[in-house]
């Protein structure tokens, strides 16, 4: 049962790859020294694994005298926990050159959460609450049909990710802007979704707030801070 | 070398912070699974409410994973018959299992020696493993190995309507 989430997993990876590549070629991180593949990767791993040690721990199980655990993913991950330390660890690795990094980064990201989500195919785990709705479906024997919960938030992160980068494409935006939209966009279909989730003791709804609440500080600042400089520069040449 | 005294600083505070937050079984421990056969067990699933049988057992690594999210949903789901199957274990052993990571469920433990129920309800020999029946008594759902919690939120919530 856990090749299904290695196969989620591998999904999610090609969505990464794929918009990376697709970027590439088109200006993506232009002038930015870091190898996204490798930081992007790194990061998610790392946050993975600290995610699941923090839910190791909080259940009571010792990740030194049961190591093999760890690799129990389906057991259960710590959201907030993954959540930062991927973040921290992408600034670990990006350093001095994390906002551009994180722009480069950031439609690749929502592309590779986009086939995370995808990824409840093999895993059978797509279905929320109970529809009616003609293109909802049931699972197995006396199954009831269902929201494909998972698949409308992995419809709903591919078309975001195709808009971010085309927004870094044409649209000249300020650093830091595109992770910022990344960022907002990740909570934001997790907030919109969660209520057609079924679950036994309801989604991190707080983290996924937070993260559209920063994801639009950090864009707002980015904008602000474009203007300022503009008129900043356009006072010092006068 | 003062990143790599950091990193192994680090390292030795969070095993610490990990062996610390181990928990220890503290004070009486719960009374041993009774023991069952298959017949008694049908009968104690056929009681007019759905139900989980959940097959663990002490010397079974991923259970001791599975097991916070089964006392989750035992009490999550107070209208659901919660039963946990301990197989091929001893009772000393399973008592000391309960105690450290059952002890919040709202469960009724029955035991298993010779490990044959499981097969005969249509399983398998493996563990953890999990039954789901309906309000009639029919079995719903089977899941082998280590249930997640959005799968096992759906099977409860279609064993539950």
């Amino acid at each position: 049962m856990e090749f299904s989430l290695l196969a989620a997993a591998a999904i999610g990876v090609f969505g990464f790859w794929l918009m990376l590549r697709w970027e590439g070629p088109r200006g993506n991180a232009a002038g930015c020294a870091v190898d996204l593949w490798d930081a992007g990767l790194i990061s998610a791993v790392v946050g993975l694994v600290v995610g699941r040690l923090v839910a190791m721990a909080s259940a009571g199980i010792n990740p030194l005298t049961d190591p093999g655990q760890v690799v129990l993913i389906r057991s259960g991950v710590s959201t907030w926990a993954t959540a930062l330390a991927t973040v921290a660890m992408f600034g670990a690795v990006t350093r001095l050159q994390f906002f551009p990094a994180a722009d480069g980064i950031s439609a690749a990201a929502i592309a590779g959460l986009a086939g995370w989500h995808a990824g409840c195919l093999p895993t059978s785990a797509c279905l929320g609450t109970p529809s009616t709705l003609p293109w909802t479906y049931a699972l197995g024997p006396g199954g009831v049909s269902r929201h494909p919960v998972e698949l409308y938030a992995a419809v709903l992160l591919a078309i975001a990710s195709i808009v971010i980068a085309l927004w870094k494409q044409h649209g000249r935006p300020p650093l830091a802007a595109p992770a910022g939209a990344a960022l907002a966009v990740a909570g934001g279909v997790n907030l919109v979704t969660e209520p057609m989730r079924i679950s036994l003791d309801g989604g991190p709804e707080y983290l996924y707030a937070a993260g559209v609440i920063i994801g639009v500080i950090v864009i707002a600042g980015a904008f602000l801070h474009r203007a300022r400089s503009t008129t900043a520069g356009v006072t010092h040449q006068g | 070398m003062r990143r790599f005294t950091l990193l192994t600083l680090v390292s030795v505070a969070v095993a610490f912070a990990l062996i610390a937050c181990t928990p220890e079984v503290t004070g009486p421990l719960p009374d041993a699974p009774t023991p069952i056969t298959e017949a008694e067990l049908v009968d104690l699933i056929a009681t007019n409410a759905p139900a989980v049988v959940n097959v663990w057992a002490s010397w079974c690594l991923p259970c001791r994973s599975e097991a916070p999210l089964i006392a989750t949903a035992s009490t999550a789901y107070p209208d659901v018959t919660f039963i946990g199957l301990d197989v091929k274990d001893s009772g000393a052993d399973a008592k000391r299992f309960i105690a450290a990571h059952l002890s919040d469920a709202d469960m009724t433990h029955v035991s298993d020696r010779s490990g044959s129920i499981p097969v005969a309800l249509g399983g398998t020999s493996g563990v953890p493993l999990t039954f789901f029946y309906g309000s009639d008594g029919s079995l719903v759902h089977t899941h082998f190995g280590v249930i997640d919690e959005p799968t096992m939120a759906r099977y409860l919530d279609e064993i539950s309507r």
